[in-house]
């Protein structure tokens, strides 16, 4: 293996390995804007230029194309290399709008940092910028606007290489190339095409569901599961930092509301991707809630909708069980814990593809659409979710069941969030939290367990489901 | 451009396979040789035959300037603005030819006969200022040598 020098640093690194590679596995850091781990080299923003010492002199060049060599002796932050980065940024921002301002992307922009870090003055142009159009829509998911972006072509690499739509592609050449979406639609249809608002380094790939809705700065990310698909792949919930919340008396909506997804990096499952119906979660989860608990459709409160369950349950010969696969592993632990072998459980699902939704691919979209399908398997086993003819109680956890399935006569208890109309049709309704309200784990179809974290508070009328079966689980009478 | 496959095919064993992308830019340029502009039925044909995505045709059609989707006039004049030109007259050239043609660079008169486009360096400095009409390069032009060049062409258009 080659041994090299970076920064006064002594590095082993493998043959072939680029210095971007190099550096970044011994912790230095070099700015980039094209380069990205998951993508093909084009070498072409000229950012993440470094000096290689030579004859007393040193030669600059780009890291990211670079492989390590013997003795190589590399600096990453030289005099020279400063000055190469300011003169590059110089060059990027020419027709740059610096609309910092009204952009999406202030704060978290690579090209806001690098200029701060490598450059900080004011353009040396005396020509006048081009103009381009703001709100180019590449597709009814994603605007452009033209004026920011800077080439890189991170947004249509993905397109051929990760989503393979080719969906992508940049028009034109010299400084009025634009990247453009292709002229038969198919970019629409990329069912990953949100990635390349992540990818883009700068604001220039804007999602109309977040466009102009907060600065970044506001809100804050908690780590959590799209319930997406099976797939599970981890994901950032933005939502508005609690030192930041709107006071105003109707703000409860906008400051306990999901403002963004992102991608939360993850090797073993997702990678950096995670396909559109994930960036929609705000959507799923912000579906209508149950308003409260209700005794044969009638509203009741909610402890005597308990108490009335529990009795039900208690006095049932053949009660049965349809668990979610949305449950977490805790909840589907304590449902266990809880009945014990008392309720005849079997694994549902609670959701099916939808009508137009991708089923299955190659890549990251899993035809069962429940998070937790493995995890609740790994408890009640793989019976499928048939319901026995003689069962006189039915107790469903978690929406997706045609209750016309139910045996005539048999009870039923329904443990649900939404606001469906199923509902009213048990003969106990009783409205549980949903994932954004509880912590917990799922585990993805490879066996992949990852972790949820609470956003929100639960609403007053919803019952916490981890605790709430073992109230429902106590002998009437017996116990607090 | 179906009719031009034969062609291709040839062109093909030019290069290695797995490198039908490449073929791209010399089909584009036969077709429009062929047809006068790239239609989009060449296109979807190309995307079929190379099987290359649609974008990258899409790419190479936008990025030279010489490849057109649309037809343009029976006389195709492209002046230069480059700098040798320019230092020789060229923005007197492209005013007159606005003028006598009635059309601006990218148009087409109604008739159909002229298109006017104003170009980067054709490779011609030394005989500056440069007019090319279709294939043909007239040299050292004057604005006499304009008229009498748009009258020719004018004449030749009405004989036809
Ligand atoms: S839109 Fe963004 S990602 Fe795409 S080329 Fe421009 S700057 Fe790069
Ligand atoms: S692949 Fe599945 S788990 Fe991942 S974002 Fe899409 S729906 Fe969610
Ligand atoms: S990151 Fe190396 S050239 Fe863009
Ligand atoms: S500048 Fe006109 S031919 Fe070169």
């Amino acid at each position: 293996m080659p041994r090299l020098t970076i920064d006064g640093r002594e590095i082993e690194a493998p043959a072939g390995q680029t210095v971007m590679d190099a550096a970044r596995a011994a912790g230095i850091f070099i700015p980039y804007f094209c380069w990205h781990p998951q993508l093909s080299v084009p070498g072409n923003c000229r950012i993440c230029v470094v000096g290689v010492e030579d004859k007393g002199g040193e030669w600059i060049d780009i890291a990211c194309n670079m492989p390590v060599s013997e003795g190589m002796v590399v600096h990453t932050n030289s005099e020279g290399v400063r000055q190469r980065r300011k003169d590059t940024l110089q060059f990027i921002t020419l027709n740059h709008p610096v609309d910092c301002g009204i952009c999406d992307k202030a704060g978290e922009c690579t090209l806001q940092d690098y200029h701060y870090e490598y450059n900080g003055e004011r353009s040396l142009s005396r020509d006048a910028k081009n103009h381009e159009t703001k709100h180019h829509a590449l597709s009814p998911r994603i605007v452009l606007d033209n004026e920011r972006c800077i080439q890189c072509t991170r947004c249509v690499r993905f397109t051929r290489e990760v989503s393979k739509s080719n969906g992508l592609g940049m028009q034109n050449r010299a400084d009025h190339s634009l990247v453009r979406a292709v002229e038969d639609g198919s970019f629409a249809n990329d069912p990953y095409s949100d990635n390349v608002i992540d990818l883009c380094p700068v604001g220039a790939l804007l999602s109309p569901s977040f466009l102009h809705k907060a600065r970044v700065w506001y809100l804050k990310p908690t780590a959590s599961v799209c319930p997406g698909c099976a797939r599970g792949c981890t994901v950032n919930l933005w939502h508005r930092r609690p030192e930041w919340r709107l006071r105003a008396p109707d703000m409860r909506a906008q400051n306990e509301s999901i403002d963004r997804v992102t991608p939360l990096e993850n090797p073993a499952v997702n990678g950096p991707w995670i396909c559109n119906k994930g960036r929609d979660l705000a959507k799923l989860l912000g579906r209508a809630r149950a308003e409260g608990a209700m005794l044969k459709g009638r509203a009741a409160e909610l402890q005597g909708a308990i108490a009335m369950a529990r009795s039900l349950i208690a006095a049932a010969r053949k009660p049965v069980a349809l668990v979610s696969s949305w449950g977490s592993n805790e909840e589907l632990a304590a449902f266990r814990a809880a009945f014990g072998e008392r309720l005849d459980a079997r694994v549902k699902a609670d959701h099916a593809p939808e009508p137009g939704e991708v089923v299955e691919d190659a890549i990251l979209i899993r035809a069962d659409k429940n998070p937790n399908t493995a995890g609740a398997k790994a408890i009640f086993g793989d019976a499928p979710p048939d319901i026995p003819k003689d069962a006189d109680l039915v107790l469903v956890w978690g929406e997706g069941l045609d209750f016309n399935r139910i045996p005539a006569g048999a009870k039923i208890v329904y443990l649900n969030a939404w606001l469906q109309p199923e509902n009213g049709h048990a003969d106990v309704f009783i409205p549980i939290s949903i994932q954004t309200e509880r912590s917990g784990h799922y585990t993805n179809f490879a066996g992949v367990t990852s972790a949820f974290a609470k956003c929100f508070p639960k609403p007053a009328q919803a019952a916490d489901a981890e605790t709430l079966f073992a109230s429902l689980a106590l002998a009437p009478g017996g116990g607090p | 451009m179906r009719h031009l496959v034969p062609e291709f095919e040839k062109l093909k064993e030019r290069y290695p396979a797995g490198f039908e992308a490449s073929l791209v830019l010399p089909c584009l340029r036969r077709i429009q040789e062929d047809r006068g502009f790239v239609a989009e039925e060449d296109i979807v044909g190309l995307v079929d035959y190379l099987g290359v995505p649609r974008i990258q045709v899409e790419e190479v059609l936008s990025y030279y300037t010489m490849l057109r989707r649309k037809p343009i006039g029976r006389f195709h004049l492209q002046a230069c603005r480059n700098i040798a030109c320019s230092m020789r007259g060229a923005e007197g050239v492209v005013g007159y030819l606005r003028k006598r043609l009635g059309i601006g660079p990218g148009e087409t008169t109604p008739d159909g006969r002229f298109t006017l486009s104003v170009v980067e360096c054709l490779g011609s400095c030394g005989t500056a200022p440069v007019v090319m009409v279709n294939e043909a390069y007239h040299e050292d032009m004057s604005l006499e040598k304009l008229d009498r060049l748009v009258d020719e062409l004018a004449a030749a258009g009405e004989g036809k």
